[in-house]
């Protein structure tokens, strides 16, 4: 159990009346309290710690649809320093029109930029964060209007790579391991020329080697696109995607030599394909072999399960995560996988468009799924906004996985055309925290005023930026600067973080790792820094561990199969675990 | 029971709040001020009916010995408009006046709760809607809106309670049936759910929603091939909407609002009220291709030949690239055995949208039925090439080849 429950129940003998009001309000409901912290949860460093970036979408007012689907972040530790960098996509003038069309001032210089983070760690613990833009000196020189990206060490020298996802032509940088990086898509042959936003590098094989699944959205020439009016006459506003065709992923798959193949026939996955904007990977079925999940915006969701061939079939429909409770094609943005109510299996949160409501679906375990947004609580508080970025993390280290999400919405109200505005999107941020009865409770209120203020944000990239134990999250704002959320309650519990990698020191990801408690059941969570909005994630395991302050072993389920067992592992620091070298 | 106690006292905690009496002259206070936004940009007819009801409220408004009753139709009416064209602060204030001012008039918290759902605000919605049901208590329409604002917030003990007591109301409800099959869903109580869904779906054939939630239902039950069946069947096409929800679906005098009716109509089947719909809209707008296109569709439906190929050349006299109007045109003349002007509509419709599959399976049958068997073959490879599900492509090809085969193994002799 989480916290000790409120005692409810005296309010209830106290008097009949009051309580049927609480029920009907939900103040009654018995849920533990919320934890009592003195702070905020978290404060915005970006500025602070050098993190400078601010988003240019090129916007002139003609409202042109990309304009309002960037940028993504991604969290990596390109110098294999031992904490996480920071890239972030960036935008331009879209088609012929000049920089000074645009209502926005351009930022100098306009590309997408890597920043190295110098975290300074003292004895005593206190720590100091300061972000170094290196994106000149690390050659990694990102082509056209950026729009995410996702990592991982596709040619296993044990150094991550980067993947940037573009209107135009998304591009593939191998990392040097000497800082540098080189542009890679023609020799790899992953020059995927549809506009795509997330990306996942995956071991569907289970061959050792990375490959790489792309969801392309719609196909989009700024020459040809028509305006999209308002339903009560001239007022001009952003597209919705249906206006647009959609455009089939790809499924890249790693020969091994430094090339990959287009193996998206082959794999069965180019028949069905919707707009994509999210993707998640991990073992949906419990069979041992790594699935594929595909948020597709205004268009049923698709669920790809390996069928351990080198094909995928599209169960999604009858899982019941192609679509919302009531059968409804949702505005589905971000995504992630997590086990949320320590059952073994992950199960899938999604953002959604406003009045939608973010879906979340239960899985039983074998890949069928039901949407219980509603009876978790999330469905009410979320359905005035419209989300993007999200994950899966356990903000207060209690051991519970939360949900965080970051918000702004794609059109305007006509309240908003009317006044002549082109750019009122804003909404705030939300936290959703999980009371461990399957039930999650809205408490951005409490988590500090960084979460209130309303930005048009886009990617959300999570991971332990300081390296203290907790989770923090990078916020990637359309049109507005970065936000570095730094988490301030998290390190209070006991936590156990985990880098699990294979032989050539590459992170696993689609690893499983188990962490055995001395009471509860085992706590399971995937490595993986796929998931959320054109972002991608610190791909270390952190689990919160509440009170406990020791556990008894760790077990990591490799995504060939095998199995090895630790014991020994410490809490409260980081513990690289190596395959081959546990039990 | 415990869920119709909670909506008892719920009734009665609301009932005691709105007891207020109307006053009967205008000597009150409006406390939410309403004025026209800028409406420069807005469709000209619009603008014209915003600007008429203002100048009729502010008319009221200034008249000494306005009747408190008057005056809140007035700011209604005004609310009801900017609701219609989601103008929702203004649409928000207009609606409290109009509450303030007639406290046991239903429709304005009931149009009111309708605004707090478009905002997402589900809480107020629902504040809404009891307040409106405690003003007309057997309201079936309000009672399961409400409903579906406890199922928004996962309360579904509240929503059962509530479609269960519309539908003592209303056995025919569809609307209530649907809720309570969803309700029952989402606790997992599968027999009773595919019953109420079932049932809905018996009450309102066309409203494709059903489906989805009721084979999830099948699934609950582990009956997996109603499930599929009904996967495949589902759709966007609503229940029915009541008739104070109708009427501000009507409201606007927008050519976009009726060509969006008329969609509603037509994925009903409902030809004859599309096409009121479709006049309506092509009278506003004159000069865009996409009502004609759609009312050339309707007619085509209620069998008028004449009067769906005029449209749609208007249509394309508009907007020469319209793929579609292309495509209807050459669907008619296909029909008709005309095949060289359907194969030139059918050409012209993927000269504007290449990736048009049911065009090119157009185009392919059109070849193949006059006789051009092996271009029609060399189009239904192209069509399964793109698209390697289409069964149409894929029976048309199989006819082609099949065709061909038979002239073959003919012309020796």
């Amino acid at each position: 159990m989480r916290n000790a429950a409120r005692p409810a129940g005296v309010f209830c003998i106290l008097t009949f009346a009051f309580c049927i009001t609480c029920l009907l309000a939900a103040s009654c409901s018995g849920r533990p309290a919320p934890t009592a912290v003195e702070g905020p949860w978290f404060t915005d460093q970006a500025h602070e710690s050098g993190l400078d970036f601010v988003h240019f979408n090129g916007m002139t007012g003609d409202f042109s649809f990309p304009e309002v689907m960037p940028p993504g972040v991604a969290l990596l530790d390109y110098d294999d320093d031992g904490d996480l960098d920071v890239f972030v996509a960036q935008g331009q003038m879209l088609g012929e029109r000049p920089p000074g069309d645009a209502l926005q001032r351009p930022p100098s210089p306009l590309i997408s930029r890597l920043y190295r983070n110098g975290l300074e760690v003292r004895a005593n613990g206190t720590r100091t964060l300061r972000f170094t833009d290196v994106t000149t000196a690390s050659r990694l020189l990102v082509r056209g209007y950026a729009m995410g990206a996702a990592t991982g060490d596709f040619n296993n020298d044990g150094c991550v790579d980067l993947y940037v996802t573009n209107l135009e032509r998304s591009q593939l940088f191998r990392n040097n391991c000497d800082g540098t990086f080189n542009d890679v898509t023609s020799e790899t042959r992953t020059e995927d020329r549809a506009w795509s936003v997330s990306a996942a590098f995956v071991d569907y094989d289970r061959d050792g080697w990375l490959d790489l699944f792309v969801g392309n959205y719609v196909h989009y020439d700024v020459k040809e696109e028509k305006p999209c009016l308002h339903s009560i006459g001239s007022l001009r506003d952003y597209c919705p995607p249906s206006v647009f065709r959609p455009q089939p992923g790809r499924l890249y798959h790693n020969n091994r030599d430094g090339t990959f193949s287009d193996v998206t026939a082959a794999a069965g996955m180019a028949r069905e394909f919707g707009p994509a904007l999210g993707v998640s990977t991990a073992d949906f079925n419990g069979d041992g072999w790594i699935d594929v999940y595909v948020a597709n915006d205004g268009a049923p969701n698709h669920l790809w399960i390996n069928r351990h061939d080198g094909t995928f079939t599209n169960t999604a429909l009858l899982a019941g995560v192609a679509l919302g409770a009531d059968g409804e094609a949702k505005g589905s943005m971000g995504v992630d996988a997590g086990d949320f109510d320590h059952d073994g299996d992950e199960d899938l949160f999604i953002t959604e468009l406003a009045r939608e409501g973010h879906n979340l679906y239960v899985n039983d375990g074998s890949g069928v799924f039901e949407e219980r947004g509603a009876a978790a609580g999330i469905r009410l508080p979320s359905l005035p906004y419209t989300g993007f970025g999200a994950a899966w993390l356990d903000v207060d280290n209690d051991g519970w996985l939360d949900i965080l999400t970051v918000n702004g919405a794609v059109r305007h109200t006509a309240d908003a055309l009317t006044r002549k505005e082109t750019f009122s999107l804003q909404q705030p941020k939300q936290l959703f925290r999980n009371d461990g009865n399957g039930r999650f409770v809205d408490v951005t209120g409490q988590a500090g005023a960084v979460l209130k203020v309303p930005d048009v944000s886009r990617g959300a990239a999570f991971g332990d930026i300081d390296n203290d134990g907790d989770t923090d999250v990078v916020v990637a704002n359309d049109s507005g600067p970065i936000r570095l959320l730094m988490n301030h309650i998290g390190s209070r519990k006991h936590w156990i973080g985990l880098r699990v990698v294979g032989r050539n020191r590459r992170d696993i990801v689609g690893a499983r790792v188990g962490i055995v408690r001395p009471s509860g059941p085992a706590v399971w969570r995937r490595a993986r820094a796929d998931g959320s909005y054109g972002s991608a994630n610190d791909p270390r395991v952190l689990v919160g561990l509440g009170d406990m302050a020791g556990i008894d072993k760790v077990r990591v389920e490799w995504p060939d199969g095998r199995a090895e067992e630790w014991t020994g592992v410490p809490v409260d620091r980081y513990t690289t675990l190596k395959e081959g070298t546990g039990q | 029971m415990r869920a119709s106690i909670v909506i008892g006292v719920a009734l009665l905690l609301m009932s005691s709040c709105t007891q207020a009496k109307e006053p009967k002259t205008r000597d009150r206070q409006v406390p939410h001020p309403v004025a026209l936004p800028d409406l420069s940009r807005l469709e000209g007819s619009v603008q014209i009916q915003l600007r008429e009801r203002y100048a009729a409220l502010t008319t009221k408004q200034n008249e000494p010995g306005t009747p408190a009753v008057d005056l809140a139709d007035a700011y209604g009416e005004m609310g009801t408009l900017f609701l219609a064209a989601e103008i929702l602060d203004p649409a928000e204030a207009a609606l409290l006046n109009a509450q303030t001012l007639a406290p046991r008039q239903m429709r304005w918290p009931y149009y009111l709760g309708h605004l707090y759902r478009t905002k997402g605000d589900i809480g107020s919605a629902a504040t809404a809607f009891e307040r409106a049901l405690t003003l007309s208590p057997n309201d079936v329409a309000t009672m399961t809106w409400l409903g579906e604002a406890a199922l928004d917030r996962g309360r579904t003990e509240v929503a059962e309670g509530l479609f269960t007591k519309a539908l003592t109301i209303e056995s025919r409800s569809a609307a209530a049936h649907y809720g309570l099959g969803r309700a029952q869903l989402a606790d997992r109580n599968y027999a009773p759910a595919a019953r109420h869904l079932e049932e809905a779906l018996a009450l309102d054939g066309k409203a494709s929603v059903v489906h989805y939630p009721l084979a999830m239902a099948y699934r609950g039950l582990g009956d997996a091939r109603r499930a599929e069946g009904h996967l495949q069947q589902r759709g966007d096409q609503r229940i029915r909407k009541d008739p104070l929800l109708k009427a501000l679906d009507d409201l606007l005098h927008s050519a976009l609002t009726y060509e969006k009716n008329a969609d509603d109509a037509g994925s009903r089947g409902e030809w004859t009220a599309a096409v009121e719909y479709l006049e309506k809209a092509v009278t506003l707008a004159p000069t865009r291709a996409s009502p004609h296109h759609k009312l050339g569709t309707a007619l085509f439906y209620l069998g008028d030949r004449r009067g769906a190929v005029d449209e749609f050349t208007e249509a394309l006299r508009l907007s020469p690239s319209l793929a579609v109007a292309h495509y209807a045109l050459g669907v008619i003349h296909l029909d008709a055995k005309e095949y060289p002007q359907a194969i030139a509509s059918f050409s012209a419709a993927i000269r504007s949208d290449p990736a048009y599959v049911d065009a090119r399976v157009g185009l392919a049958d059109a070849l193949r039925r006059s006789g051009q068997l092996k271009a029609s073959v060399s189009e239904y490879e192209r069509i399964l090439k793109i698209d390697p599900g289409s069964s149409r492509a894929r029976v048309g090809y199989e006819a082609a080849l099949s065709e061909l085969k038979r002239m073959r193994t003919e012309s020796p002799r």
